[in-house]
């Protein structure tokens, strides 16, 4: 079962030469979290901006194709689909409200938006907080904070939804090491729970852990479509461009130097497989 | 991101949102319509007083900075070369109908910037969005109108911040008029061109956060309006209206 459905679909925008997106046709499935991963250019954040219903709406340009999400075009709405999405980039200041006064009026911003009653609110927005361990924060004003604790917060103020569908570009990038994994671990649990989560992203070594499927696109087509940890373990990806882990980069590495059946494809992509296989 | 510019001191904390809208407006138009040159006068004293009161005494400085060149070229252009009968004070004479002129505009100028200046200060985009969504106003125009004040404190810290990058790369705003006005491209380029870039990754984000979806918001702990503060604003207001009746009627 999909809720996202990519049919046939190009995309060029108004100032573009060519298309950025070229008879793309893939549908990520419902529970699990599909990872789109190409050289600059590859189209995987146009993928994320048509999903969401912004592209051509906001960006201008022209499409071909169906695209389907939740069962509606997001095109043909009147506005994205707000609230039924949680849609996150790597530029956490540019996302915030502006206008809230604390952490938890600004994680409140958008339910509050779409008009739930203030019970469903108050809850929600304790439990997004509680999720992303940013409830010790939510007296202070958002212009205050690290950018690793807006991403944070930014995270949580579209995981208050419960969105059915997450459209993430790069959405750990602000974070240190500890917010990467909460971040992560919360979209695992929302794909567990049914969710479908789209991740445009060049974070490899932690996607290679998180991610159901990788589909790799080059010059705006998917070029590989796959379980993560075998296509990252291939030559394949290396071939297409985008490149895989640093231990796997490594053992590519020394592999064109020693003939040794230690350095051969399929590639240790962990540090651990790695010590496993050299040891 | 910057911090918001408002303050919770003063009346400015406990007055209803749209008092301190409502009060801003009326002065704007009392300015026009009390008798000159003595009403004006009086208006910006009291401005002067009410924006003490709301806690926000930095706007009465801010006011004077930009006054001050207002007041001298108001001066100059109808105390001085204004014409009527004139008053020896020595060094100069002063025109009688120039000064009163003068003095009018300057007094108009100076309640309407300092109130404007004390309401900004003041301002609390959180609460009024709050006021203004329990009163089931449309979220676009209330967005549009507490966005537009929230930018220019994000502006000035986006223009703080594009002064340091440049001075680290060797640009120097320090020395005369010259050096100073050939140092305005380099920091107005990135910042004007910094602002324009991000205006789409915004857009995209409120949209998706429902600030288009239209309808009624739902209001987050709303400020009361209490008999104290509708009471300022009828006031405000009917004196407004009995003014104007009495400018155009007598």
């Amino acid at each position: 079962m999909s809720d996202v459905k990519f049919d046939g679909v190009s995309f060029r925008y108004p100032t573009g030469p060519a298309d950025v997106l070229r008879d793309l046709s893939f549908a990520p499935r419902a529970g699990e979290i599909t990872w789109l991963f190409g050289p600059l250019g590859a189209g995987c954040t146009t993928v994320l901006l048509i999903a969401a219903g912004l592209a051509p709406r906001h960006t201008g340009g022209s499409i071909g194709g169906s695209v389907s999400v939740l069962g509606h075009d997001p095109q043909a709405t009147e506005t994205a689909l707000a609230g039924q999405i949680g849609f996150v980039t790597a530029t956490p200041q540019l996302q915030l409200s502006g206008i809230a006064g604390t952490v938890w009026e600004e994680v409140a911003f958008t339910p509050a938006n779409l008009g739930w009653p203030i019970e469903r609110i108050r809850p929600a927005v304790d439990r997004a907080l509680e999720e992303l361990a940013v409830e010790h924060l939510s007296r202070r004003k958002p212009g205050t904070l690290s950018g690793g604790e807006l991403q944070r917060v930014v995270i949580a103020s579209m995981s208050v939804l419960t969105p059915k569908v997450w459209l993430l570009d790069e959405p750990a990038t602000a974070l240190d090491a500890s917010g990467r994994a909460l971040a992560y671990q919360l979209f695992r649990m929302q794909a567990d729970h049914g969710a479908t989560v789209l991740v445009a992203s060049e974070d490899v070594e932690a996607l290679a852990l998180v991610a159901d499927r990788l589909v790799v696109l080059r010059d705006g087509h998917p070029v590989l479509d796959g379980p993560p940890k075998t296509l990252l373990a291939g030559d394949a990806i290396w071939d297409e461009g985008p490149g895989s882990t640093a231990v796997a980069a490594l053992a590519r590495e020394a592999g064109r130097m020693v003939e040794s059946s230690r350095f051969a494809a399929p590639y240790p992509i962990t540090v651990e497989e790695g010590v496993a296989r050299w040891r | 991101m910057t911090a918001p510019a408002f303050s919770r001191q003063g009346l400015a904390r406990r007055a209803y949102p749209l008092t301190g809208l409502s009060v801003a407006i009326a002065v704007t138009f009392l300015a026009f319509l009390v008798p000159a040159p003595w009403g004006p006068v009086s208006l910006y004293v009291a401005s002067i007083i009410l924006v003490a009161l709301a806690g926000v005494g930095r706007a009465i400085r801010q006011a004077l900075v930009v006054c001050l060149p207002l007041w001298l070229f108001l001066f100059v252009l109808h105390g001085l070369l204004g014409g009527g009968p004139k008053i020896d004070l020595g060094l100069f004479a002063l025109s009688a109908d120039g000064a009163n002129a003068a003095l009018a505009q300057a007094g108009r100028f100076g309640a309407i910037i300092t109130i404007s200046l004390g309401f900004y200060r003041a301002f609390d985009p959180s609460r009024f969005l709050n006021a203004v969504a329990a009163r089931g106003w449309p979220m676009h125009f209330s967005y549009l109108f507490v966005a537009t004040l929230h930018a220019l404190p994000a502006f000035v810290q986006r223009a703080a911040t594009s002064i340091e990058a440049q001075r680290t790369r060797g640009l120097r705003f320090s020395g005369g008029v010259f050096g100073r006005t050939r140092a305005v491209v380099p920091l107005a380029l990135p910042l004007i061109l910094g602002a324009l870039a991000e205006v789409d990754d915004r857009a995209h984000a409120l949209e998706m956060r429902a600030v288009a979806k239209g309808g009624k918001r739902t209001p987050i702990d709303p400020p009361t309006d209490s008999w104290p503060d509708r009471a300022v604003r009828w006031t405000l207001w009917i004196t407004v209206v009995a003014l104007v009746v009495w400018r155009f009627v007598r």
